[in-house]
């Protein structure tokens, strides 16, 4: 389980150093809410509207805050050779990339589960009578985003023009994340809720598909 | 040299073949006229661009265990060839839609899914043109190439089902969906001639890019005398 | 025939991305042979 005690050790450094500053936090809350509210001028917000149009744009603000996000994931290990330092402190450098997994998929849940009541304020969209599965489709999301994020991370922190990069490598390639999500939140905001099983075993399809990729050419991401 | 000719000889004569069969040979279509035969050039691009990129994939997977340069110039070569491929099916798409629907893009499955099929592997070029050291390089964008490429199913069935819930006009119909035992016939010989003209492109653009892994070599030696 | 300028402009396109793909492949390539044989000559003039 030596995997298993290194991803905890690392997940709590990750959590402590966000929380620490909540630097991070703070700033993707703030930017999502921006993007909310420029999105209530490009439609007219009312009811029926809002639940056509609110879940794309809800899940197309949670992947651009994702996208920006995860910039400094693998850029502030640059600083100070530290990942370096990580890679010797640990056996398997998958247990690297699984502590920042589940640090960023919590981020991620934090923020949007905080822009969530929010959300359904401002548009006018009841989220209680499906809210446990509003939860299931956010934390598979979620993790979507996370899982591809966080090794393209990996990538663009060692790359040219990586503000941009990110985005261009990781909003391509989550298009099934995002497909998928705001069909089934679409299926859940409505006034009788229902569940699209199918986009749920799209989401679990996609995080296996990547959880296995990321498990097997990870390590090839961090090497010297 | 010769065989090179005969070669790119062999792989003209296909593609004016199989133009001629989409014309010619290929009956009309009761429901589309004339229109449909965009259909063999367009389904044929599409088929020979994904080929194209599970060879981009093939050379990734490859680089990642092997780390031979080889594999990096086959990659990168399959991904500019299989882009050529997949643009030309983005503009017969919507030169097919618009005579019929009188619209020039519909956001059907299968356009949709190639729009987004294009713009990751235009990603993958892009991210080898922001990175300088060569064997990152090369390894940063097989694993990214990687990665797309076993994303592809999951755009393409994601965007079905997607649209399944919202109908769109679909162009051309689904692929076999009533075609005569002729059309699937020039069909297939389209595709082969597509193969063909994408295997010359193919060896072109990896002559060149084993030239510029020589001229690295060449520019390395001068830099250091 | 209706729409047949439409399915002539289809095959016209896709022959001209590919032949102008090619062209641009044997420029590229034609260029670097040309600084490759600069480079090289520079070295053995060098030696």
């Amino acid at each position: 389980m030596s995997l298993l005690s290194n991803t905890g050790a690392l997940l709590g450094k990750e959590l402590r150093t966000e929380f620490r500053s909540l630097e991070l936090l703070t700033t993707t809350v703030v930017f999502i809410l921006v993007i909310i509210v420029l999105f209530s001028f490009t439609f007219d917000p009312t009811s029926s509207e809002s639940r056509r149009f609110g879940p794309g744009l809800l899940w197309l603000a949670f992947l651009f805050a994702a996208s920006l996000m995860l910039q400094p994931c693998f850029l502030r290990e640059q600083t100070n050779d530290t990942l370096s330092a990580l890679r010797l402190s640990v056996g398997d450098p998958f247990a690297i990339f699984l502590a920042k997994l589940c640090a960023n998929t919590l981020f991620l849940l934090f923020t949007e589960l905080l822009m969530l009541p929010l959300f359904a304020v401002l548009y006018n969209v009841n989220i209680l009578p499906a809210f446990h599965w509003l939860l299931l489709v956010l934390f598979l999301g979620s993790l979507g985003v996370s899982l591809a994020g966080t090794a393209l991370s990996a990538i663009s922190a060692q790359a040219r023009m990586r503000e941009l990069l990110l985005p261009l490598l990781l909003l391509p390639l989550l298009t099934p994340v995002l497909v998928a999500s705001t069909e089934v939140t679409v299926g859940l905001l409505d006034r009788n809720p229902y569940m699209q099983w199918k986009g749920v075993g799209f989401l679990a399809t996609f995080d296996l598909v990547f959880l296995t990729a990321l498990w097997l050419f990870g390590e090839h991401l961090l090497e010297e | 040299m010769a065989k090179h000719a005969l070669g790119s000889a062999v792989v003209v004569l296909l593609v004016v073949a199989a133009a001629y069969g989409a014309f010619f040979i290929a009956p009309t279509d009761v429901r589309q006229g004339l229109i449909y035969r965009i259909l063999f050039l367009h389904v044929s691009s599409a088929w020979t661009g994904l080929t194209a990129f599970f060879i981009c994939f093939v050379g990734n997977l490859m680089y990642v265990w092997r780390r031979t340069p080889q594999w990096d110039w086959l990659g990168t070569s399959a991904a500019e060839v299989g882009l050529a491929f997949t643009t030309v099916v983005l503009v017969t798409g919507p030169i097919w839609a618009h005579p019929v629907w009188g619209i020039w893009w519909t956001w059907d499955a299968r356009l949709t899914s190639t729009f987004v099929l294009w713009l990751l592997y235009v990603s993958y070029l892009l991210l080898r043109t922001l990175v300088e050291e060569p064997d990152r390089r090369a390894l940063f964008s097989a694993l990214f190439g990687v990665f797309a490429f076993l994303d592809v199913p999951l755009v393409f069935g994601s965007i079905r089902w997607w649209r399944t819930q919202h109908p769109q006009p679909v162009v051309m119909g689904g692929p076999g969906s009533s075609l005569d035992p002729t059309m699937w016939k020039v069909l297939f010989f389209s595709w082969i001639a597509m193969l063909g003209l994408m295997t010359l492109l193919l060896l072109a653009r990896y002559k060149l890019e084993a030239m510029r892994g020589d001229f690295e070599v060449v520019r390395r030696e001068a830099e250091a005398a | 025939m209706k729409n047949l300028d439409s399915v002539f402009a289809a095959y016209l396109f896709a022959w001209g991305i590919f032949f102008f793909y090619y062209l641009s492949v044997a420029r590229r390539a034609s260029a670097l042979r040309d600084e490759l044989k600069h480079l090289k000559d520079s070295l053995n003039r060098g030696k």
